[in-house]
């Protein structure tokens, strides 16, 4: 994949997409007690199985990072028992790779909350890709199409996108995030004065 | 053997160079320790020696010359954070894989290395979660014994064990460490004076104010030891704290045949005990014995049966009467600044903006915390943010503080701070059950103790006078 | 996380094979339309995970609860709001056909099959035994493979933190907040101590890692070499037995009065 992903950084996505990979596992019971009661509710929440690949590059900012923690949350999610089985594993795989594009089209150079709100949309395009394979999605009725689609794409932008923005934020605060940022220059150049005035 | 010139290093964000050409230079074969005051960059020096920084840690730094040793082993602080395999052979034989020693040859030498550390296990295949810190720390050490090192370095490893464990890993390291050059950092010096003969000794600047061999230092510079928070043999004799409280006799909390669950199991049982109003009872006992357990059940986290009453009401649920502070007060944290820490309670409470003002102001100069109001919690030392959680539990003017050893890995200094700052809250005709592995602790503040053997208070006696112990011979 | 089980011959097939097998019959169940078919195979696959999971059947039973809500709530939908002409029953919104109906039972038993390989392929492999295999076979690099196996080590450290982050929000009164405004406070006092805590012990665990000198330069041996064995060929044969015998019992015996699941207009 990416050669400039060190240990650390390897280490630390897969970490947090752990984090994450047991929030999704909690979130499948969620999902399907709410998904019963019809028109697509349940679409509303579908965004948070694509929060570890943007709050793990928001984090760590390097390229990579989205896909690999989107596929790392989802073999978590698998290992420990998904009900949902194998298609966890694949759904992991597209949507990472489709936020992964977004932060790329960037240039893995922007950390604001309209790319990462793209990115999150990203994911949920790749999800729904699957789900014409798997789900027969085209055979709903228009209207209740247009509603799952709809749904799902307005609750990534609010949960993978928005939210995922707003947690990094509280996160930096903490001053966790500078354990896997580079120093910048002038911490390199300050080792050069010559004496402390 | 081991050389540094002229260090300058900077942490990104620091206003100021923690280090400033800074030199050390040790021989091979030497013990030295590294003393100093929290946050005087000790455990960084240490990276720096070792090469960890800047090679895995980007910090940056720069030296004159700096020579570092060719082969060498490193044991960190915490236990849970130095193992990448969940079984004990497994993460063994992980660094054995690193130096590509054939695989034939990996479970004999992991036993071997299991037996130089004393960790001899029934079966290698143990996993690492179901060993105790002190178990998990002599394995960390056995696992950096694979890598065959000259050089130790030693980062603070007894900070998280009990006196055991502590005993324990000084042990193990005076076993293995005889033609080994050590370089540990360490502020507990009880067992580790044994092995070492020099001192370094650093202020909070990060400068090199004191370097000798080990009697010279402990008996010259005493003072700045006391003053920087090091437990030197002797310091709760130095420290002489003022007489213990009484208690009343106003029954607040009874107990009978009261059991907490855990998986429908009983952890903890409690025959029958009463608790008086401005009581500091602490609670002891071995590794896993029921202590927290107990704590958990007053504060109803887990299932109880049996009689349970305070102030001669049962308790049915979470009681507004009792607070809690844990282990790890990061966990009980739910705002970004001090201040809004410690208000949050109130303000939960609908309290008027005076009335918040006005108690917060209070505990912030009581917790010493008055000039970090606008920190993010996060950001404060381990001092401050145990101090933090225990002002923000008390906010409410609970009678009953439940602390889960709340001392554990600070310094002396930090130590005594807090828990006179508990004892003036006790003051005030609160009481207190606090977790405790330190039996100074015991000695000098509580006016109680339960002692907690497999899960049953086996023993509950009161402590009423302070024994003076003759001081601690090490020199 | 530590579970009693016996040894089966499934835990004997080589990881990685295992994977990219159940990996394949996912691609292959993607495009079964016979809801017939399906039946079938799901069928066998349920045979595989009762009976040679090696976990107690107390246990096995336990996890297949899922399975049931997985069950409904795939189906429904598509039963509910799926095209069709042959209507069975109208009202309101909800539009139930032949069509949609059969569309939405093969939905149902896709979801199952998917769960019942995954959940097999879980319950008869040691993640540790994956990796290694992973980057044995599947040239995975140990960097990637090593941090994986560190972060499924810090499961449990995690899932015990999260119990005690929810006691100390409990004594802090967290749980008295109401509102919208409250559900994202819950959400952050519960992420951040969690992500913060696991961000610093994994850079720990990183650092410790390279202390120890792990490196991907360097070759490396294997505390567990793992290779292929006869099983494997056992466990291939067994899953092209069991593609046939669901052609020729769906061809023979249809349980459902249906063909082609999908929409033709």
């Amino acid at each position: 994949m990416n050669k400039g992903l060190k240990l650390t950084d390897i280490l630390v996505t897969i970490v947090i997409a752990i984090v994450f990979g047991i929030v999704y596992k909690l979130w499948g019971p969620l999902y399907y007690f709410v998904k019963p009661f019809g028109l697509h509710v349940d679409q509303l929440i579908y965004g948070m199985w694509f929060m570890a690949a943007t709050v793990a590059f928001l984090i760590i900012r390097k390229a990579g990072v989205a896909f690999l923690a989107e596929v790392a949350a989802a073999s978590g999610e698998f290992l420990v028992g998904s009900e949902w089985g194998l298609e966890v594993l694949l759904y992991g795989i597209i949507q990472g790779l489709f936020a992964e594009l977004v932060f790329m089209a960037f240039r893995y150079k922007r950390f604001d909350v309209t790319v990462v709100s793209l990115a999150a949309v990203g994911s949920a395009i790749g999800s729904i890709i699957m789900d014409f394979y798997k789900g027969y999605i085209e055979d709903l009725a228009l209207w209740n199409l247009s509603l799952f689609l709809g749904f799902r794409i307005i609750g990534s932008i609010l949960i993978a996108g928005v939210s995922a923005y707003l947690l990094v934020k509280a996160l930096e605060k903490t001053g966790v995030t500078s354990l896997v940022r580079p120093a910048a220059q002038e911490d390199y150049d300050a080792l050069d004065e010559r004496e402390h005035a | 053997m081991l050389n540094v010139e002229k260090l300058r290093l900077k942490f990104p964000g620091d206003s100021d160079l923690l280090f400033k050409d800074l030199s050390l230079h040790i021989e091979k074969g030497e013990k030295v320790l590294l003393l100093g005051p929290s946050g005087c960059g000790k455990s960084t020096l240490l990276q720096v020696l070792s090469g960890i920084i800047p090679q895995s840690v980007e910090v940056p730094m720069k030296a004159e010359s700096i020579e570092k040793p060719a082969s060498w082993g490193y044991v960190f602080q915490d236990p849970d954070s130095q193992f990448c395999m969940p079984y004990v052979d497994e993460e063994i034989a992980f660094v054995l894989e690193n130096q590509s020693v054939p695989r034939e040859e990996m479970r004999p030498r992991i036993r071997q290395l299991l037996k130089a550390v004393g960790l001899e296990l029934d079966d290698i295949h143990t996993n690492i979660h179901t060993l105790s810190g002190g178990m998990k720390q002599r394995l960390a050490i056995a696992s950096v014994l694979a890598l065959e090192p000259e050089v130790l370095f030693l980062d603070e490893p007894t900070a998280l064990l009990d006196p055991q464990g502590t005993e324990d890993i000084w042990h193990t390291v005076k076993a293995i460490s005889e033609h080994k050059t050590l370089v540990i950092v360490e502020h507990k010096l009880e067992h580790v004076l044994d092995l070492i003969n020099r001192i370094v000794l650093f202020n909070g600047e990060g400068e090199i104010i004191a370097d000798g061999p080990k009697q010279q230092i402990l008996s010259q510079h005493k003072d700045t030891m006391r003053a920087q928070g090091i437990w030197y043999p002797g310091v709760w004799e130095d420290y002489k704290p003022s007489e213990k409280l009484e208690a009343s006799s106003e029954p607040i909390i009874r107990l009978e045949q009261f059991k907490g669950l855990r998986q429908k199991e009983s952890k903890i049982h409690v025959p029958q005990t009463t608790v008086y109003k401005g009581e500091w009872i602490a609670v002891t006992g071995d590794n896993g014995a029921g202590k927290s357990t107990l704590l958990h059940a007053l504060m109803k986290f887990i299932k109880t049966t049996g009689t349970y009453e305070i102030y001669g009401n049962p308790v049915k649920k979470l009681p507004n009467d009792l607070t809690f502070v844990f282990q790890n007060p990061e966990f009980q944290f739910v705002t970004n600044s001090v201040y809004e820490e410690i208000a949050y309670g109130l303000r939960l409470e609908k309290r008027s903006q005076q009335e918040v003002d006005a108690k917060v102001e209070e505990l912030l100069e009581r917790f010493q915390l008055t000039s970090f109001r606008k920190h993010h919690p996060y950001q404060l030392s381990m001092g401050q943010k145990r101090r933090l959680s225990v002002a923000a539990s008390i906010v409410c003017n609970q009678p009953i503080l439940l602390l889960d050893e709340p001392t554990f890995g600070q310094d002396s200094k930090n130590t005594f701070a807090l828990l006179e700052m508990l004892r003036d809250y006790q003051k005030e005709g609160s009481t207190i059950l606090m977790v405790t592995h330190d039996e100074q602790v015991v000695e000098h503040f509580a006016t109680r103790v339960w002692k907690i053997e497999n899960g049953l208070l086996a023993e509950d006696r009161l402590v009423q006078t302070r024994e003076r112990e003759p001081a601690m011979e090490c020199l | 996380m530590e579970f009693q089980y016996n040894e089966t011959w499934l835990h004997k097939i080589n990881p990685t094979l295992k994977l990219f097998f159940m990996v394949g019959m996912f691609l292959f169940v993607l495009f079964v339309h016979q809801l017939n078919l399906l039946l079938y195979l799901t069928f066998g696959a349920f045979i595989l995970f009762w009976f040679f999971s090696g976990h107690p059947k107390k246990r096995v039973a336990l996890l297949m609860i899922p399975f049931i809500l997985v069950f409904v709530s795939t189906a429904t939908s598509m039963i509910f709001f799926g095209k069709g002409e042959t209507t069975w029953f109208k009202f309101g919104l909800i539009h139930i056909t032949e069509e949609s109906f059969y569309r939405g039972i093969h939905l149902g038993f896709r979801a199952l099959i998917f769960a019942t390989l995954g959940l097999t392929f879980t319950l008869t492999t040691r993640p540790v035994k994956l990796f290694y295999s992973l980057m044995q076979q599947a040239k995975l690099k140990p960097k990637y493979a090593y941090s994986f196996m560190a972060g499924m080590r810090l499961i449990p450290i995690m899932i015990e933190e999260f119990f005690t982050i929810r006691n100390a929000m409990r004594v802090r009164g967290v749980q008295q907040q109401r509102g919208l405004r409250s559900l994202f406070f819950k959400l952050k006092s519960y992420s951040i101590p969690l992500l913060s805590q696991s961000i610093r012990r994994a850079h720990r665990i990183a650092v410790a890692m390279e202390a120890k000198r792990f490196s991907d330069a360097s070759k490396r041996t294997f505390y567990y070499p793992i290779g292929y064995s006869k099983t494997d060929g056992l466990f291939i044969l067994s899953f092209v037995a069991l593609i046939l015998l669901s052609y020729y019992s769906a061809e023979w015996l249809p349980l459902f009065p249906v063909g082609d699941v999908r929409y033709e207009s």
